[in-house]
């Protein structure tokens, strides 16, 4: 299966198992923009499976009073460049519910999915990657997978874990990951990050797309450097997994000052995007730099 | 008599050379066409207009509008203008010369037009993403839109923006989140009426945008404080690829503001859009307060370059709408048939569009990029030259304000 149908599978899984669940969004009857949701109104109906209008601080604020309500509510946002007018909806009533009602009433049962990342040719508003706002959230769970195997059990995770979350599908692996994935549901465990290759010089950490990106930076340094790599997928961004990254490196035994590589400063560019992405050479660059120190 | 002689002789001319040189044809014809005497014109002409439905309104649009040859041959012109840089546009996509998104307003012409008709270069206009129509209309040469589409230095933007970042003087763009500029618009006409120099602003969205909340908070804002913001929603039947009935519990746009008087519009004719939005603007330069107004018109394209347009409507209505109503063609059988053109003038007007669409053409594929060195310019405001992190700690871009 490729990226979308393993989300496609996950909500399948999800719509059999649970009957209050219910998914919702814009354009997602037919099947959505990126056919994440194809097929799912046939098989449970329309009222399962239903449009919304285009008003995302709508979609969230009714998303919260369904999961509050006591229904599992799957809320779909077509682009996270437009998760901001529901903001406000996430960050003070879905994060706050349970704690400022003393537990007595959460709206766990909230996830909200969103296309999420470069693409290519997305420009300012339908590239971004606004995980960072929300991870300083207390209240919800932020959650990026890598490849489609990961999102089907990130995603199933989520919708069964009993606080609001946030999943974050790379738009641009949609179809261009493809994997064997099990038809049947099956969990990965949130807040746990995955080390993919061991190594004893570098630690590299990404999530989403970008572990694709450095895990041929991890094979580049190996080859070129003769620098063995350690790759970390995050995988949640929101609580993260502290101890698996904070297990290899005590900030008194670096050897170097931690690196970040990402974006530029700047609004999303449109012409300039090929310059602006944290692309292999950059984080190649940056590891050469490192080993240097 | 002197006419059917002219248009006798020009079709002898084109029949023999049909086979092929065009050019001498064109040629030959506008020498004989050039040498008809233009007092054969009517100067002006009346027309009946369709009546405004009306939402809390005495009185709406004048029902006749009086159109003269000059502007009858400038509204031709530009409708004709925006229709082939539309269609320049999507061919250049196609090519993958312009990337990213690009969504054309070819069948809403007579939107555009029929407003700019009607205010002046001092009013204020702010659109949302489909807006390539305005940017023409409000003062950018082509060269430079179809410049900016294909992320040129010389586009208006700086190729910095795109197909939905386009501004001009008094046009405030160009926005990519769908209803994000209502409320942008409402504070534009509160500044016009703080100033205090009779402007107006025209804040207009989509009936997609329609069902957004911030366009409440704004309607609520504008009347309570009766700022000069005339609200117009271009409703082309489909948000994306969900029609009006899908989405809108009240697909009476021009009613949704309520407490704020409305008025629905043909907005497939200019004559129309020009009336309603004259109306519109005395009413508000009058101070009392702002309007809603629906323009029902359509798009030929899909939503944008992404969506063929076909699979939430069919061909048929496309067409239907393209033979019954089209904007250009509209105008131009008015004009003809009152006699204040000829249907040879109005060809010399496509052949010269066309010519200016290829070469903006030319510029926009061979101007050269905007340099590196730009990409961290112009995130602030005249700070002192600062760096700008880049994707790692020792890649750094300037910015300068």
């Amino acid at each position: 299966m490729n990226l979308f149908q393993s989300i496609t599978s996950a909500l399948d899984n999800a719509l059999a198992k649970d009957p209050t669940a219910v998914v919702f969004g814009e354009d997602v009857a037919f099947g959505g923009v990126f056919r994440c949701t194809v097929g799912l109104r046939d098989k449970y109906g329309k009222d399962r499976v239903f449009n919304t209008p285009l008003c995302e601080q709508g979609i969230v604020g009714f998303g919260i009073g369904i999961a509050v309500a006591g229904a599992t509510a799957i809320a779909e946002i077509q682009f996270a460049d437009y998760i901001f007018p529901a903001f406000d909806q996430i960050v003070n009533e879905a994060a706050k519910y349970r704690y400022r009602s003393g537990d007595l009433f959460n709206c766990g049962n909230l996830t909200i999915r969103a296309p999420w990342g470069c693409v290519g040719h997305g420009a300012l508003y339908h590239s971004q990657s606004p995980e960072a706002f929300f991870a300083h959230c207390p209240g919800i769970k932020v959650v990026i997978p890598r490849s489609p195997l990961q999102a089907k059990g990130l995603l199933l995770s989520c919708i069964e874990d009993k606080n609001p979350c946030i999943f974050f599908e790379p738009k641009i692996l949609y179809r261009a990951a493809v994997e064997q994935v099990p038809v049947e549901p099956y969990n990965i465990p949130l807040s746990q990050a995955e080390v993919l290759q061991t190594g004893s010089d570098v630690t590299m950490v990404a999530w989403g797309t970008q572990v694709h990106v450095i895990k041929e930076v991890a094979a580049m340094a190996q080859e070129k450097l003769g620098v063995s790599c350690e790759v970390i997928d995050l995988r949640t961004i929101l609580p993260w997994d502290t101890e698996t990254i904070c297990k290899e490196e005590c900030f008194l035994n670096l050897e170097a000052p931690i690196s970040r590589v990402c974006g530029y400063d700047t609004p999303f560019p449109h012409i300039f995007e090929p310059f602006y992405i944290p692309d292999k050479w950059k984080c190649y660059d940056a590891l050469q730099k490192m080993i240097n120190y | 008599m002197r006419k059917m002689l002219l248009a006798a002789l020009s079709r002898v001319l084109q029949g023999p050379a049909a086979a092929g040189r065009t050019g001498a044809v064109s040629e030959a014809s506008r020498v004989m066409v050039a040498s008809r005497n233009y007092g054969d014109f009517a100067s002006e002409a009346s027309f009946e207009i369709k009546k405004c439905d009306l939402h809390r309104l005495e009185e709406g649009p004048s029902t006749t509008a009086v159109m003269t040859r000059e502007e009858g041959l400038h509204y031709y012109k530009t409708m004709q203008t925006i229709r082939r840089m539309e269609l320049k546009s999507d061919q250049l996509y196609k090519q993958k010369i312009i990337r990213g998104f690009c969504h054309l307003y070819d069948g809403q012409e007579a939107c555009c037009v029929g407003i700019e008709a009607a205010i002046k270069p001092t009013d204020h206009v702010i659109t949302a993403y489909r807006a390539h129509g305005f940017t023409f209309t409000r003062g950018v040469p082509v060269r430079e839109i179809l410049a900016e589409l294909t992320g040129r230095k010389g586009g208006c933007a700086k190729g910095k923006g795109g197909s939905m970042h386009m501004y001009t003087k008094n046009f405030y763009g160009g926005n990519g989140i769908v209803g994000a500029q209502v409320p942008l618009g409402a504070g534009i006409a509160l500044a016009c009426k703080y100033f205090g120099k009779n402007e107006v602003c025209l804040a207009l969205y989509g009936d997609g945008a329609a069902n957004q909340g911030q366009i409440f908070e704004t309607y609520n804002m504008a009347a309570l404080w009766k700022l000069p913001c005339i609200f117009i929603c271009e409703n082309n039947r489909y948000g994306m690829g969900t029609s009006v009935e899908r989405a809108a519990a009240s697909t009476d746009y021009y009613k949704r503001g309520y407490f704020i008087p409305g008025l629905r519009v043909d907005g497939m004719d200019v004559l129309c859009v020009r009336e309603a939005v004259k109306f519109a603007a005395d009413y508000c330069r009058a101070g009392k307060g702002p309007l809603v107004m629906e323009l029902q018109t359509y798009r030929y394209h899909g939503h944008s370059m992404s969506d063929p347009g076909i699979s939430y409507r069919t061909r048929e209505e496309i067409q239907e709408v393209r033979s019954k109503s089209d904007p250009i063609t509209l105008l131009k059988d008015r004009m003809v048939n009152n006699n204040l053109a000829s249907v040879e003038e109005l060809k010399e007007i496509d052949v010269a569009v066309r010519k200016e669409i290829e070469e903006a053409a030319q510029f926009a594929t061979t101007d050269p990029e905007p340099p590196l060195e730009e990409l961290g310019h112009h995130i602030y405001f005249n700070e002192p030259p600062f760096e700008v992190r880049g994707p790692n700690q020792w890649i750094k871009y300037k910015s300068v304000s």
